[in-house]
């Protein structure tokens, strides 16, 4: 317990075995966050609450909303928003832009190659299986030269900072990563709510994502094509994430169309305007690679356009990201990144990937069974978090089973260091204060041919229950502005 | 533009100014009839009954008793009733919903903050002693809506098609308005001279329409039945006539079709054959026959609006 | 002798209510390859729709219909002419040296290439078995090997009309050891896989002049990929290698990839089809 003058930090209290962004081991307040710590110091709890109202009821009235359905009616809720900022300087930026960029590159190399060659597969460097037991590797797509040579335009790196004050990619989302519509909303309410503060600090803008996005997605277009026509596609307005889709395509300038708007002929791809049919060049989808194309995937999806793959596949539209990208953001592949990443670019990997033991590496199962209580023990082929072993909440009788369990089948596991997310100040309603919470960050990444963009800034999502590392928000999860400081 | 969005948008134009119409005639007529001078005027069955008319709900039955709160609760807040004002609100915010990277946010965000309003009001509020405050927030928050419409958005396509809902939308409102009252100054009749011509009706009608001023002001003279209809059917410079929303389709019809010649077979050649009828018409034609008029006007409306689903909105 | 053939596909569908929206894909045009030749197509349908050729995901030919208006009946019907060159399904260079042929197909880059046709799938997924099914003779060639597993599918299933449907997986049929081309050949490549043996699902007609089983409707049968021979046809609906008689449209990984229609059709009520297909032949003059 830290006693603090500052009013609305008073009852904050520090838990020293996490590592906290703000404070340091000692308590005091890191420098990069004394300016802000003053001016929140400020403002009574009182002043807080209800600046913390507006705020809400600013997204409310914006319709930034989600709907949950319950048996009586549908909800429409707010995506929580934390008003105390985090802050990333630019020197731990620097790393985490260029890692980003390195991670989306390869991947990309590694996309164009399990698609042709699969080189990186006959040289053993990674193991077949990650196509051939991959649900998302799309047989459509061998041999497919998809527009500009780019796979994944946009991917959300999720990162952490461990509690040895590194960051670590936990995740490379490539199939249709949302969120950043909601970097620019935090901006803007905290904006309204606290503009003050932003003139204490040089942040870089996040306002700039959508002109780049459509800069990035231009350089992609079908073969001679002069200005290309550009759409974003989505499921629809009940979508969870309806707002980004129109958001994205407001500020892109472009139509927002849906599945049924959009009609095949002749292996080009049409949009129906009240002037008659208007080719479309680049489309943005939003769907998932299974829906887009009735005729060539799932037969019951009405979301999609029937005839898009075969005009996909005649170089006629570029999708982004291209259908059967989802097989880079699996699981197994996360595990292969350092490998991918200097097969690829000849390159050291800059961001930290959590370490993978393998089982099935005899000196490595050794490792694992020695550690148990340090690791968190992963099935290669479940999904969704079922399987799971967390090393250090086992007891011994229980560790043994699963020692049992590896060594029955040492093929089937891989083991990670637990992972400890970094702890931000967020406000909680419930206790009127401040409470320490764990946070992550989502940036996001578009690759252009021969271009690349990184936003700068990202989404932190924190996990708003006590002690909870999940900060996905279909779990309650909220998030903060974010700022990358300039140098 | 998407045909689907189009079409969408034209519907949000229309039901912004469909909930205004319904929530003023509620205000008007039961106000109006508190201190009406005629005693069935003043009756509260008679009004509601009016308002189920007005709605499109006539009860032929008149030995059936209405119960106040229920058929104010229908016309206001009921979720079930497809035509009520909250859903009415609903819908255009639907409408606006999937047209949302095309309007401005401006705009967007008043037709959120309106449907906020209306789905957060008490409904025992409301039909106990709220209905003033009610719609009359409702007929504000439209006028709000209408200024945002002109004056956040590009006057373009998107710009018109809305203007297009709108003002057939404004034309069946006011037809059917004068189609309920009409109705009710036939029972309701004056108590001198032609009883008929001179029912405390007409005043009430145009008190709906917020059109009352502007008669003073034209005619300077007791409203009658004539000089009503003349005033709301014909007069183009009175905002609210159908005459005038003809021109104003006719306008908005140009943007979206720049034909000087348009085809035979186009919105914009029914829209102006229309509209020529009515500048030509002369009010001893109406007068003659009031109810062929309104059930023309009604039919009329509905063709342009069909026309334009063939021509923009289905492909 | 090359036989000249001539191929009637067609297609009725009715439905209940009117229909004001559809797509359909045919894969039903024989592939040109080198022994298929000088393919002629004449499709129309009973409402003047636009027919559009285009290739599907796979890399086949395929004809899209969207009509765009109402209908509550639609007709389709394909003719096709081409010239098939007579095939001795044994005319090739047997392996020589038969552990050369096992050692190939345990190389990466053998399983890398032919992963696909080696994977496990929906249609070719066989449940746990006590006692493998069939096994290969290390002793013998892999082309004798896959003989014996054409022939032992053969015997397997008992051909029934009635008892599979389109949907029919691989557990079903050992369960009743009953069907017809399409369960026939999900055994044989399963079965294949298996031992380490690419094996494609193979779609297309069969001239029944000689009294083979198939139905009027479209054949299925399967082709094994020998090392050092190449890809091999495989009826074992007949117990034959694919010959002359076997005209071929499209492979894949099972049925799913070769399905001769593929539609979405947005209408209320129920709906009914009926395929029929003709296959006639001539020795050319």
């Amino acid at each position: 317990m830290v006693n603090l003058e500052n009013q609305i930090f008073s009852s904050y209290q520090r838990n020293p075995v996490l590592f906290d962004e703000i404070f340091d081991e000692r308590g005091q307040v890191k420098e990069v966050y004394s300016k802000l710590f003053n001016l929140y110091g400020e403002h009574s709890i009182n002043d807080y609450v209800n600046l913390n109202e507006k705020a809400k009821s600013s997204f409310f009235n914006q319709g930034i909303t989600f709907q949950v359905y319950d048996k009586k009616k549908t909800q429409e809720k707010i995506f929580p928003f934390d008003l105390f900022p985090r802050i990333i300087p630019p020197e731990e930026w620097k790393i985490i832009e260029s890692g980003a960029i390195q991670r989306s590159r390869a991947l990309n190399l590694f996309l164009w190659d399990i698609y042709h060659d699969k080189k990186i597969i006959k040289q053993g460097i990674v193991p077949m299986e990650l196509i051939s037991s991959s649900a998302n590797y799309l047989d459509q797509m061998n041999n497919v030269d998809p527009p500009g040579g780019i796979y994944n335009h946009i991917s959300g790196t999720d990162v952490i900072k461990h509690t040895d004050g590194q960051y670590y990619v936990l995740e490379d989302n490539i199939r249709c990563p949302s969120g950043v519509s909601y970097v620019i909303c935090n901006r803007t309410a905290l904006k309204r709510a606290l503009f003050g503060v932003f003139n204490h600090y040089k942040t870089y803008s996040v306002t700039n994502y959508a002109e780049n996005l459509l800069d990035l997605l231009e350089t992609v277009k079908p073969k001679g094509v002069d200005v290309p026509n550009v759409v974003v596609i989505t499921p629809g307005m009940f979508n969870s994430a309806f707002y980004e889709h129109s958001y994205l395509a407001k500020t892109m300038g472009v139509e927002l169309v849906e599945g049924r708007d959009l009609f095949v002929e002749n292996d080009f791809v049409y949009m129906k305007t009240i002037q008659g049919p208007q080719k479309v060049d680049v489309i943005y989808r939003r769907i998932d690679d299974a829906f887009i194309d009735p005729l060539e995937f799932r037969p019951d999806s009405s979301l999609g356009v029937p005839g898009l793959f075969a005009a996909y596949k005649k170089g006629n539209v570029t999708l982004a990201n291209a259908p059967g990208t989802g097989v880079a953001d699996d699981k197994a592949v996360y595990t292969y990144m350092p490998e991918i990443i200097r097969y690829y670019l000849n390159e050291e990997p800059i961001l930290n990937n959590v370490h993978t033991y393998h089982c099935s590496r005899p000196k490595e199962l050794k490792y694992v069974l020695n550690n148990i209580e340090n690791l968190v023990i992963k099935p290669v082929d479940e999904a969704g978090g079922y399987g799971i072993s967390i090393g250090n909440r086992l007891s011994k009788k229980e560790i043994e089973v699963v020692k049992a369990q590896i060594l029955l089948s040492p093929r089937k596991y891989v083991a990670q260091p637990i992972m400890s997310l970094s702890v931000h100040p967020t406000y909680i309603d419930k206790s009127e204060s401040f409470e320490q919470r764990h946070v992550d960050l989502r940036t996001f990444t578009v690759l252009g041919k021969d271009k690349e963009f990184v936003l700068k800034g990202g989404l932190t999502r924190v996990a708003l229950k006590r002690g909870n590392l999940i900060v996905n928000s279909s779990q309650g999860g909220g998030s903060k502005d974010t700022w990358v400081l300039k140098t | 533009m998407l045909a689907r969005v189009a079409n969408n948008l034209f519907w949000m134009g229309r039901y912004i100014e469909r909930s205004e119409h319904i929530a003023r005639y509620l205000r008007v007529n039961y106000f109006s009839s508190l201190d009406a001078p005629n005693q069935l005027s003043q009756s509260r069955q008679f009004v509601l009954r009016s308002m189920l008319t007005m709605i499109g709900e006539t009860v032929e039955d008149e030995s059936l008793i209405l119960n106040e709160e229920d058929v104010l609760y229908k016309i206001g807040l009921d979720p079930n009733y497809t035509s009520s004002i909250i859903n009415n609100v609903r819908s255009s915010r639907e409408n606006a919903n999937s047209a949302r990277d095309l309007i401005s946010t401006e705009l967007y965000e008043s037709i959120n903050k309106f449907y906020h309003f209306i789905s957060n009001y008490d409904a025992k509020v409301y039909s106990k002693n709220g209905l003033h405050d009610f719609t009359l927030n409702v007929t504000e928050m439209s006028a709000i809506l209408r200024g945002k419409v002109r004056s956040t958005l590009m006057h373009d396509e998107i710009y018109a098609i809305i203007m297009m809902g709108a003002n057939i939308e404004r034309a069946t409102q006011i037809i059917r308005i004068i189609n309920a009252k009409h109705n009710d100054a036939l029972k309701a009749q004056g108590s001198y001279g032609d009883k008929f011509k001179n029912s405390f009706e007409w005043t009430t009608l145009l008190k709906c329409t917020e059109s009352y001023d502007m008669m003073r002001r034209f005619y300077k003279k007791t409203p009658n039945s004539i000089s009503t209809l003349e005033f709301l059917i014909l007069n183009p410079d009175c905002p609210r006539s159908i005459m005038n929303s003809l021109n104003q389709v006719c306008k908005h019809i140009k943007i979206l079709d720049s034909n000087k010649k348009p085809s035979r077979n186009s919105t914009a050649f029914l829209v102006g054959k229309i509209r020529a009828e009515y500048e030509f018409k002369c009010i001893v034609q109406i007068e003659n026959d009031i109810q062929s008029v309104i059930d023309n006007t009604l039919s009329s409306l509905y063709q342009i609006s069909q026309k334009m689903e063939e021509e923009f909105f289905s492909y | 002798m090359p036989l000249e053939y001539s191929i009637t596909y067609k297609a009725e569908n009715t439905y209940e209510e009117w229909v004001y929206e559809a797509y359909w894909q045919f894969l039903v045009i024989p592939e040109e390859n080198e022994s298929q030749q000088f393919i002629g197509v004449n499709f129309t349908n009973t409402i003047n729709a636009n027919n559009e050729f285009s290739i599907n995901g796979h890399g086949f030919k395929t004809i899209r219909v969207h009509p765009k208006q109402k209908f509550n009946e639609i007709g389709f019907e394909a003719n096709f002419k081409l010239i098939k060159k007579e095939i001795n399904p044994f005319d090739f260079k047997p392996e020589e040296d038969i552990s050369r042929s096992y050692e190939k197909i345990q190389e990466l880059d053998f399983k890398v290439d032919y992963e696909a046709f080696l994977r496990t799938t929906h249609f070719t997924h066989i449940p746990e078995q006590k006692t493998p099914l069939f096994q290969f003779d290390l002793a013998k060639s892999i082309f004798d090997n896959i003989q014996k597993l054409n022939e032992y599918t053969y015997g397997y299933i008992h051909f029934n009309a009635d008892a599979t449907d389109v949907q029919t997986t691989l557990d079903e049929v050992l369960k009743i050891r009953q069907g017809v081309c399409q369960d026939f050949t999900h055994l044989f490549c399963a079965l294949a896989r298996m031992n380490g043996i690419p094996a494609r699902y193979v779609s297309g007609y069969l001239h029944q002049g000689n009294g083979y089983f198939g139905d009027s409707q479209m054949h299925a049968w399967a082709e094994a990929f020998i090392p050092h021979v190449g890809w091999l046809g495989f009826d074992p609906t007949n117990n034959i290698l694919a010959g002359t008689n076997h005209i071929k449209v499209a492979h894949g990984k099972d049925y799913s990839d070769c399905s001769p229609l593929k539609g979405v059709v947005y209408t209320a009520g129920k709906n009914e089809t009926v395929h029929s297909v003709q296959v006639s032949s001539q020795n050319q003059q």
